[in-house]
């Protein structure tokens, strides 16, 4: 049995971020099919406003699980599985940056400047360019497909640790 | 004979007059103009690709100047096609209606320096106002160019009319934005 866990701060970062990266999905894709409107605008706003938090929040995530090491992973697991995991994690965590950052491209070549909660002026990463705004939202869409079925992934993986191998893998991330 | 000098006559008149039309005309592709609004506090560009200018310019004589600014309005561009379909439809521009928008100057001011000013009256969607803009007019290397800034409340214009009115959602300001490179 593992009892090993993980610390407060990387458990309860885990979890906000996995909560607002739902918010942020949710909402993405529910705007996406909006007609115009002020109401539109709004929701693409606090869109945005979820997304420069997660990527505020995985910056600090990837800075605390450096300076923190993870606890060791199930004696069971072999040395294959081992490194597939690690790549599935580094993934998610690329995807975690990337997907913000295409976001905040797509609303710079729109010619919409991000304001954080109306208050913090983000700089424009690339001029007004139409094609250059259709590309970085077909991508930003397109890595947060990838990004569903890597946490697909994820929760199928923990879930088989926990119920099918039943190392209590779960007990890692509870508070 | 009678006949040749006349049409000699008319040649070179209409030489001269088109010779006057192309010095009050501007550089298209050395010209912008553009504007920032506000949607939700956050910033948002736009600009016009096509307008026309017909500026006859002389600092020496500013009683003589006059500016004529005719805007294509459907040839605006705001990097999607989603918001310019909207922004040329019934609450915004209208531009089926109101294909263009004119700026015709009144008086030109000197403020100093290579700073001026000019009154005029803008005309968009149907309403006309009269409004003052300060612009610098400036001549490198041969090259003329006016260029200047003014604010617009598009509520004047009744830009964004119905669900659209709320200045929370956009902004009433808009900063517009001009360079004019005059034709040498």
């Amino acid at each position: 049995m593992n009892q090993e866990k993980y610390g407060t701060t990387a458990i309860t970062l885990h979890w906000l971020v996995a909560l607002l990266i739902v918010i942020a999905f949710s909402v993405g894709h529910y705007m996406a099919d909006l007609d115009l409107s002020p109401w539109k605008l709004k929701v693409f706003a606090w869109h945005k406003w979820v997304g420069v938090t997660i990527f505020g929040l995985v910056c600090f995530r990837i800075f605390w699980r450096a300076t923190h090491a993870a606890p060791p992973l199930p004696r069971g697991m072999g040395e294959l599985m081992k490194k597939l995991s690690g790549l599935a994690h580094f993934a998610i965590y690329l995807l975690m940056l990337a997907i913000p950052l295409t976001g905040w491209l797509h609303s710079s070549a729109a010619g919409v400047t991000v304001v954080y909660f109306n208050v913090l002026t983000l700089p424009d990463l690339v001029g007004k360019d139409k094609a250059l705004s259709h590309l970085f939202k077909e991508i930003h869409e397109s890595l947060n497909w990838a990004l569903l079925g890597l946490v697909i992934l994820h929760v199928a993986a923990a879930l088989k640790h926990q119920f099918v191998d039943r190392d209590n893998l779960l007990n890692r991330m509870r508070w | 004979m009678k006949n040749t000098g006349l049409r000699v006559a008319l040649a070179l008149a209409s030489l001269l007059f088109l010779g006057t039309a192309a010095a009050g005309g501007i550089v298209a592709e050395k010209s912008t103009l553009s504007f920032v609004g506000k949607q939700l506090g956050a910033p948002v560009e736009g600009r016009f690709k096509r307008f026309d200018a017909d500026i006859v310019f002389n600092p020496a004589n500013l009683a003589q100047s006059h500016a004529r600014i005719t805007i294509d309005l459907d040839s605006i561009d705001l990097a999607s096609d989603e918001s310019e379909s909207e922004i040329k439809g019934k609450s915004w521009f209208n531009v089926s209606a109101f294909p263009k928008a004119v700026f015709e100057s009144t008086a030109f001011r000197a403020l100093g320096g290579d700073r001026y000013e000019v009154s005029g009256r803008l005309s968009i969607k149907g309403v006309t106002r009269t409004l003052s803009v300060p612009l610098q007019f400036r001549t490198v290397a041969g090259v003329r160019t006016a260029e200047g800034s003014v604010e617009l409340h598009r509520s004047d214009f009744k830009v964004g009319e119905g669900v659209w009115a709320d200045p929370d959602s956009v902004a009433e300001a808009v900063q517009v934005r001009f360079k004019m490179t005059l034709k040498p």
